[in-house]
């Protein structure tokens, strides 16, 4: 069995007297895509907040390859971050930056690399996601581009450091089928080219099952089952099987 | 439907009022304290601070324009009136100079073009708040304080500084042009009496309240942005917010440096 990358111990989250974690725990194995689901409002994204040091568990343990996120100071978390990358919901573009300038953010920051590289390095990003086609596409501002196509130039952007660790949030929420089925696959081959661990947030059953090699269900503050799609269609408790056949 | 929650006694609300001012405070503090801390180390960000030097600068030298000139106008025409009536006018500039240059330009600047600048902050940095783009620059492991804050107030401190020059002058000329064409009083001669009933400190005291206005302006604008809540509507309401907080604030330390400066 692939080693621990990630594991959350025992880690509590609240917010205000919003209860988000209770006594939670979850591994991540090395090169796998894991996918977390769960219901809206649940805190599925915390997770991921929490794994790259966005935010604070009040109780337990975040390690990543065994060091705790939470005990980080601003330069040690600067470098796991050049490790793990994060896609945001929403993209999250820097809008005053061109598609160029966005993905080839985390390179002017962290590298030595010239213009001429880091536009390469770009090019070479945005064709891995289905965007290399379009020869003026870098010149181009956020505010410009389809849904689809922001989230994929923000997949890009998270590749462009050769992360070892990605990390998806809700990548296809309000995207139509066939740019659902795109991103998917882009999942699947970012893991297969790159050999990439990544944990993805959703709550989309047909992506989850696709992409997945073991899903967690979150569900009343901790993960009560982590396992195989085959696993979790087969052995899931009553809750997790509800929420996955859409059960009211 | 009636609301039968009951309402907190005044002094509870009175004490949490005091409490988030409290909090509020501490917030700018830390936040300047973090700020320097981030700054102060390499890189140094001279490209972001003189990009923001030049939007803050450009984008308020129409503004600042339009408020020096009118300031100039309507103070030295108030004086004017005034001094006709025991036959001195020709005494306006120097009278105008000193309320000039001491207060009114960088007080008037910082509550109006100082309120453009902080409340462009807010919207712009509560936006990318909300939008996650503050997280996303963290994500990708660089720092949103030193990206985002620094520059922003760095560039603050500087820029009203070097708009209250700007205004001076076109305060000076249209305070002129109207002790000449209303009051008969030169230009030249409104301009000697002016620069004349100046010393050194007035510069001084002056430009150093813009450049601490320019700070708490470049504070209160990046830390109402930082703590926009969630949604559009939270953007408004930072923004809204940053109008009160910058003005009281400006109005505030006003008073304070105008007790420490008056006396020396």
């Amino acid at each position: 069995m692939a080693k621990t990358i990630i594991e959350l111990r025992g880690v509590c989250k609240k917010f205000g007297k919003h209860v988000v974690y209770k006594d939670m725990d979850l591994q991540v194995r090395e090169g796998e895509t894991l996918t977390v689901i769960g219901g809206s409002g649940q805190g599925k994204s915390v997770c991921l907040k929490l794994i790259t040091g966005l935010l604070k568990a009040e109780e337990g343990d975040v390690l990543v390859d065994g060091e705790e996120v939470g005990d980080m100071n601003a330069d040690r978390l600067s470098r796991l971050r050049r490790r793990l990358s994060m896609v945001f919901q929403g993209g999250a573009l820097f809008d005053s930056m061109s598609v160029l300038d966005n993905v080839g953010y985390a390179l002017r920051e962290h590298t030595d690399m010239s213009d001429d590289a880091i536009l390469a390095r770009a090019r070479e990003c945005l064709d891995m996601v289905g965007l290399g086609s379009d020869p003026h596409l870098i010149d181009r501002m956020p505010a410009s581009l389809s849904g689809g196509m922001r989230k994929r130039v923000a997949l890009a952007r998270s590749i462009a450091i050769k992360p070892e660790v990605i990390l998806y949030d809700e990548p296809t929420t309000g995207l139509d089928p066939m740019n659902i089925k795109r991103i998917g696959e882009m999942i699947k081959k970012l893991q297969r080219e790159l050999g990439v661990t990544s944990i993805v947030v959703t709550h989309e059953m047909p992506i989850a099952f696709d992409v997945s090699d073991r899903i967690a269900m979150l569900h009343e503050k901790h993960f009560p089952f982590v396992g195989t799609p085959t696993q979790m269609r087969r052995d899931a408790p009553q809750a997790v099987r509800d929420f996955v056949e859409g059960r009211v | 439907m009636t609301d039968t929650t009951p309402r907190k006694p005044i002094v509870a609300r009175m004490g949490e009022t005091i409490l988030a001012g409290i909090e509020w405070a501490g917030g700018i503090a830390r936040l300047l304290l973090i700020s320097i801390g981030v700054g102060v180390r390499r890189p140094y960000g001279v490209y972001d601070i003189f990009y923001q030097i030049v939007a803050l600068g450009v984008r308020s030298l129409a503004l600042t324009t339009i408020m020096s000139i009118f300031i100039g106008i309507v103070l030295t025409w108030q004086f004017g009136e005034a001094l006709m009536d025991f036959g001195a006018k020709n005494a306006v500039g120097s009278a105008a100079s000193l309320a000039l240059v001491r207060e009114l330009v960088p007080g008037i600047l910082a509550l109006t073009v100082g309120a453009r600048m902080a409340t462009g902050m807010a919207a712009e940095l509560g936006s990318m708040k909300v939008s996650e783009q503050i997280d996303a620059i963290a994500s990708l492991g660089a720092d949103p304080i030193k990206k985002l804050v620094w520059p922003r107030v760095v560039a603050a401190t500087v820029a009203l500084p070097l708009l209250s020059v700007w205004g001076n002058i076109l305060a000076l000329g249209g305070g002129g042009v109207i002790a000449d064409l209303v009051f008969d009083v030169p230009f030249m001669y409104f301009y000697e009496t002016y620069v004349d009933q100046l010393v050194i400190f007035d510069y001084v005291s002056g430009l150093t309240k813009s450049l601490v206005f320019g700070l708490l302006i470049g504070l209160i604008g990046c830390y109402q942005g930082f703590t926009t809540k969630h949604g559009t509507e939270a953007v408004g309401i930072s923004t809204t917010n940053t109008v009160v907080a910058t003005s009281v604030m400006i109005l505030l330390m006003d008073f304070i440096l105008t007790t420490i400066f008056l006396p020396i």
